[in-house]
């Protein structure tokens, strides 16, 4: 009779340890989860990161490419002006040449505005 | 009055008893797993969602500072530009006063013309100092030339004026380099008048920088007020 008894105390005593197990398989889990969701989401990160990297490198090439363009887009302009201001001058410099000349030597001596005769 | 239980209902209870604590169990187990589901599906998305912002943010500042260095450099461009054609009408302009200095120095050779000048420059002086007595300065090579002007001058000074003509004399002091024309001295070495030549120039290229400008290279286009 005590020993039918001990061994029934045995069976829920052996369950009770499977039960156990069984809760503790689930709190390992718990825990093996949680660190999954740090790592994964820094593989997500990454693959982020590395997406909008590459966009960024795409951008900033297209960027210095119409940097380029536009420099010598504005060399060029430069240069049609410089050589325009050059041929401008040389068609006109003697006239102006003259024209300095001839002020130079035109003297018109007149009476100082408030200058007022004195009667006599 | 309940009897003892024999042994096949001892054996069912201790079945249902052991079953009940598997099932116990299991239910607690699952829960525990579908909680460790969810909590992982959020923090996995806090995170991730944290440094997304983080990176985004960042790529955005990357993006405006390349901006603001594309306007820089393209302001700087411009601003290149701009200057070296004003360095370039500059040199032009240099070129043109040089050439026109030149010249000057040529005038005297018009021996006629050049006397009239004289004439004209002394006679200048002499209304713009209103003095009885004016001494005139003149390069050594007219000296004769300047007399005979500075005589002419005074004369019409006095029709001009009503006043007796002024006491001229003339000193051949004037600078040999200087292209020609007169200094007038007067109310004792108080007043000069530098009407030399080469100060007329030196005077007409100031002054008539405007008029230049658009003889030379046209209005300028850019310009709002011209009154």
């Amino acid at each position: 009779m005590a020993a039918q008894q001990s061994q029934g105390i045995q069976t829920l005593l052996e369950a009770e340890k499977e039960a156990a197990k069984v809760v503790q398989q689930a709190r390992a889990y718990r825990v093996q989860k949680l660190k999954d969701a740090r790592s994964e989401a820094e593989k997500e990160i990454a693959e982020y990161k590395a997406q909008k990297e590459t966009e960024f490198q795409t951008f900033s090439s297209e960027r210095s490419g119409s940097t380029q363009t536009s420099q010598s887009a504005v060399d060029q302009d430069t240069e049609v002006k410089l050589a325009q201001v050059t041929s401008s001058y040389t068609q006109r410099k003697n006239d102006v040449v003259k024209k300095l000349l001839e002020r130079a030597v035109l003297v018109e001596p007149t009476l100082h505005p408030n200058f007022k005769a004195k009667t006599q | 009055m309940a009897r003892p239980m024999n042994d096949d209902e001892v054996a069912n209870e201790m079945n249902k008893m052991v079953t009940f604590i598997k099932q116990e169990a299991l239910e607690k187990a699952r829960e525990i797993r579908v909680k460790a589901d969810e909590e992982f599906a959020i923090e996995k998305a806090k995170l991730v969602k944290q440094e997304t912002s983080a990176i985004d943010a960042q790529y955005d500042k990357k993006r405006k500072q390349a901006e603001v260095a594309l306007k820089i450099a393209q302001s700087t461009q411009t601003n290149k530009s701009r200057l070296k054609l004003l360095q370039a009408r500059e040199g032009h302009l240099q070129d043109l006063f040089g050439a026109a200095r030149t010249e000057l120095v040529k005038l005297p050779q018009d021996k006629e013309r050049y006397a009239e000048l004289l004439e004209g420059l002394v006679l200048q002086g002499l209304l713009t100092l209103m003095e009885p007595r004016a001494t005139v300065l003149s390069r050594e090579a007219d000296l004769q030339l300047v007399q005979s002007a500075a005589t002419r001058a005074a004369e019409k000074y006095a029709s001009l004026t009503g006043h007796a003509a002024p006491e001229i004399s003339v000193e051949a002091t004037l600078d040999k380099d200087s292209a020609g024309g007169v200094k007038l001295v007067g109310a004792a070495n108080r007043i000069t008048i530098d009407n030399s030549l080469d100060e007329r120039m030196r005077l007409l290229e100031d002054r008539m920088l405007p008029e230049i400008r658009t003889d030379l290279f046209g209005a300028n286009e850019n310009r709002r007020f011209n009154n």
